[in-house]
């Protein structure tokens, strides 16, 4: 397995070669940086109110239309989040946050 | 009619006619008429029309050429027959019919013959004749029998006697009947309990000769005997066999005394045939015997046995030689030619299997456990791990032959070497973790190894095997890891892996594939976000001439690894921010999470011989720029200064200082790190290469991480299970409890427990998707 995993590993980025050594004084330089991030949603709470499925993930609804790319999250003005269509769901009937029963303004929606 | 004809010759004058044909058969009306004063040509014209001659002829005789008129008058008295007519004309059959028994010349011309039994036909003396002729043939046949009741024949030239006999008495009987034919054609006719005077001969020959016990026994006796030794081998006068088998049946006795015992007689042979050879011989050279005996019965039913045998005889040979022997056949021999390929004895096996009741559901099931323990040995031996996915392709396609070549293809098999490998490919979970590992390595190798459309083959065959794992979301969850890995290392062929997800997409849907689309969507939206970061860079002048490349990836498309805090030197960090900040600038209401555990760098290393690029973990980078500043360092200095965990430092310091490229040295040396040690830059490092890669030590993809993907797993069944079932509501509003678990079943591509579906359900009805209607709680509602 490990030795897997070095063979696999040896073929990765042979491809670029750059012979530069302008500092001799340090022993290591960095010169290329490869770096990962996962992004998510700045919320404070990370599960929906409304359908209680993580804003991450698509709420239950559009997953089970298929719509996970469109299923955003949106902002009220309280700083509370909810999936978008879940909210505009709950608008009809009621127009205060599920959380904080303030009258709902919209802050940002999310992209 | 007859009369008529007659007339009109005498009418028109022309009563010449051919002068042979007058002279024979005016010899016939002789017999008949002797008092007739007639012409010889008018009695030759009136003769064979026979019926009305009493009448026409002495008319037409009392006119002769001169007048024209016709006229028609009775007898003065009536035509009379000789006295002694009958006995005189019988004399002269009778002695026919003894020269034909004895083979010996017929004195009177067989015209003449048929004539004078046409005659006493029509004078009424038709019952004498028949029972005259009957008694005649009964003293023949009766005497006939003397032969065959003494000892001294031995069996074939009894059964040569029989066939002799046989045949003479046929060719007797069929001349006698030509004689007789008018008795036949009218008296035998209209008296439908009479026998016909062939029937009667078959009777007689039925009553004389083969129904006296020790003639019939003799000559079955003799019959089956020939038939054994032909069995064994030895060639024997096939016409005979014919010949005698076809008179039983024509004397319509074959089947009970003939049929009976020869069936009898065939059990018994081959039954212990049947059971010696199961001992002695091995499967395959005892198929070939069983379609070697089937074959000489079918030829031996051609040749000489009554069709109506091939039925029982057929079915005895194929009941005493394979059904009896059925289980025996497969467990003796044919795991072994499934193992040795043998297609040839496999399409025989078939075959003869095909032909007894209940063999192809033997073989079927045979099969089917064959499939089963091979597939487990492959599949649940964890050292075979590398080789398992090979294997089961390689013995997939092995099967998917032997089925097409040998077995007709046959639906059954089909569906049993479908279950069979459903069921063994099941027996470990692991199995979904080899799979994607090999899908990797494949793609990964992409068109190094294979032409294009040998690993689109390659992954069709792949997809096989797919399908029949249950859990295949357990498959997604460790393809998105190594998918992941390879992203992050850029390593994956993309072609090569979104034909992968577009079988996946086929094979399972676009729910199940949605999150692994979306990685390849991350990916691409990297690639973007890059080129867009590298320009804002020449628009802000950045510090320092790191070439810094970022992978975004979403959150919940891909596999999580717990966050970890490091330490990093400052020029980093402030990279870190340049990037996050341009980011979030182009996306609201995102936070970013920085994965230090899947970053990696290339660093320049200066040692005395020479400058060398290091490509080595992030993790890796940090411990060695500590080193910039001085030549020694303990290990709890770098925990302290990195903020590494400390087995994951542990493992980062040897992997530096222990494995293959040492690029710094760990005092005192050894193989594992210990508290204390200390580890100092190598300056006299030295590797033919000009880029080296450290590898990282991996913790044999540890139980650790196996469990967190199982659980992950387990995390999205919950999620899954809850969409199918608002999907379901949705569609249908309302529901039954059992209905709407059916459907579940159908849905859901990983094994679930009905009382899971129960707490999901629940817990839907708690979250107010769906209700229980008010009157039936084993009725849901679906909520909007």
């Amino acid at each position: 397995m490990a030795d897997d995993e070095k063979r696999e590993q040896m073929e990765v980025g042979s491809g670029d070669v750059d012979i530069n050594d302008k500092k001799p004084d340090k022993m290591f330089g960095l010169k290329k940086w490869n770096l990962v991030a996962m992004w998510s949603w700045d919320v404070e709470c990370d599960t929906c109110a409304i359908c209680r499925v993580q804003v991450m993930d698509t709420c239950l609804r559009c997953q089970a239309e298929n719509k996970q790319q469109e299923c955003v999250v949106v902002w009220g003005e309280c700083n509370h989040s909810f999936h978008n269509c879940c909210m505009s769901l709950w608008l009809k009937q009621n127009n205060r946050c599920p959380l904080c029963q303030q009258e709902w303004a919209l802050q940002t929606t999310g992209k | 009619m007859a009369t008529n004809h007659s007339r009109k010759r005498k009418g028109s004058g022309n009563n010449h006619r051919p002068s042979k044909k007058c002279a024979v058969e005016k010899e016939d009306i002789v017999d008949v008429m002797t008092d007739s004063e007639r012409k010889p040509n008018f009695s030759s014209l009136s003769g064979p029309n026979g019926v009305n001659r009493n009448h026409a002829s002495p008319l037409v005789a009392n006119k002769p050429v001169s007048t024209r008129k016709l006229i028609i008058k009775n007898f003065k008295d009536k035509p009379k027959l000789p006295e002694n007519y009958q006995q005189q004309t019988w004399d002269k059959l009778k002695e026919a019919v003894i020269a034909i028994h004895k083979s010996t010349s017929i004195k009177s011309s067989l015209e003449e013959l048929y004539q004078a039994v046409e005659n006493m036909c029509s004078h009424k003396m038709a019952p004498l004749l028949y029972e005259q002729l009957r008694v005649l043939c009964d003293e023949h046949v009766k005497s006939n029998v003397s032969q065959f009741l003494a000892d001294s024949v031995n069996s074939p030239l009894y059964l040569k006697q029989m066939n002799t006999c046989w045949q003479a008495h046929c060719q007797q009987m069929i001349m006698i009947r030509s004689i007789f034919l008018f008795l036949d054609r009218t008296y035998v006719l209209q008296n439908s309990s009479m026998p016909s005077i062939w029937d009667m001969g078959l009777e007689l020959f039925r009553v004389h000769i083969i129904s006296n016990r020790s003639v019939q026994n003799r000559t079955v006796v003799g019959l089956l005997l020939l038939i054994e030794s032909e069995r064994n081998g030895e060639a024997v006068d096939r016409s005979l066999l014919k010949s005698l088998l076809r008179m039983l049946s024509d004397l319509q006795i074959y089947h009970e005394v003939f049929e009976v015992q020869f069936l009898e007689a065939t059990n018994q042979l081959y039954r212990t045939e049947g059971q010696q050879l199961m001992q002695e011989r091995d499967v395959p050279e005892y198929l070939m015997h069983v379609d070697k005996r089937l074959n000489e019965e079918t030829e031996r039913l051609l040749h000489y046995l009554d069709q109506s045998t091939k039925k029982a005889l057929i079915t005895c040979v194929e009941h005493q030689l394979l059904g009896d022997h059925l289980s025996s056949i497969l467990q003796k021999g044919f795991d072994n030619l499934m193992e040795a390929n043998r297609t040839s004895d496999l399409t025989l096996m078939y075959q003869l299997f095909s032909r007894v009741k209940n063999g192809l559901h033997e073989l079927c099931a045979g099969f089917s456990s064959y499939v089963k323990k091979r597939g487990r040995a492959i599949v649940i031996n964890p050292e075979k791990d590398k080789t398992m996915v090979q294997e089961l392709l390689d013995f997939k396609e092995k099967l998917d032959t032997i089925v097409s070549d040998c077995f007709q293809n046959n639906e059954k098999f089909i569906l049993a070497l479908k279950d069979s490998f459903e069921y063994f490919i099941n027996q470990r979970l692991n199995n979904s973790r080899a799979l994607a590992k090999f899908v990797d390595s494949k793609l990964r190798a992409g068109n190094k190894e294979a032409t294009e459309e040998e690993l689109e083959r390659l992954l069709d065959k792949i997809m096989v095997i797919f399908r029949f794992i249950h859990g295949k979301d357990v498959f997604e969850a460790f393809y998105k890891r190594i998918l992941q890995r390879d992203f992050c290392r850029k390593s994956a062929s993309v072609d090569a892996e979104k034909s992968m997800l577009s079988k996946l997409k086929q094979e399972c849907g676009g729910g199940f594939t949605s999150k692994l689309e979306g990685m390849f969507k991350d990916m691409e939206l990297s690639r973007d976000i890059n080129i867009a970061f590298k320009q804002h860079l020449q628009n802000i002048s950045s510090p320092d001439n790191i070439d810094l490349t970022v992978n975004i990836l979403t959150m919940g498309y891909w596999p999580t690894y717990v966050p970890v805090e490091v330490h990093m030197p400052p020029e980093m960090v402030s990279y870190q921010e340049i990037f996050k900040k341009f980011y979030l600038a182009k996306h609201s209401g995102r936070k970013l999470q920085w994965q230090p555990t899947l970053g990696h760098c290339v660093l320049k290393a200066s040692f005395s011989a020479g400058a060398k690029e290091l490509q080595v973990s992030l993790f890796q980078t940090l411990t060695l720029l500590l080193f910039n500043g001085t030549e020694e360092l303990a290990l709890e200095d770098i925990a302290h200064q990195t903020g590494i965990e400390d087995t994951e430092l542990r493992r980062t310091l040897q992997s530096l200082a222990c494995g293959k490229a040492r690029v710094i040295q760990k005092v005192p040396r050894g193989k594992d790190v210990e508290d204390g040690d200390k580890f100092v830059f190598n300056n006299e490092f030295k590797n033919k290469y000009f880029r080296i890669k450290i590898n990282q030590i991996q913790m044999k993809e540890t139980a650790e991480e196996q469990i967190s993907t199982q659980e992950r797993v387990f995390q999205d069944r919950q999620y899954q299970i809850d969409a199918a079932i608002v999907r379901i509501m949705k569609t249908r509003k309302t529901l039954s409890h059992t209905l709407l678990v059916s459907e579940l079943y159908e849905q859901l591509k990983f094994p679930v427990k009905p009382g899971d579906l129960k707490k999901r359900i629940e817990s839907l009805i708690d979250r107010d998707y769906m209700e229980r209607d008010k009157d039936n709680s084993n009725m849901y509602k679906y909520v909007a």
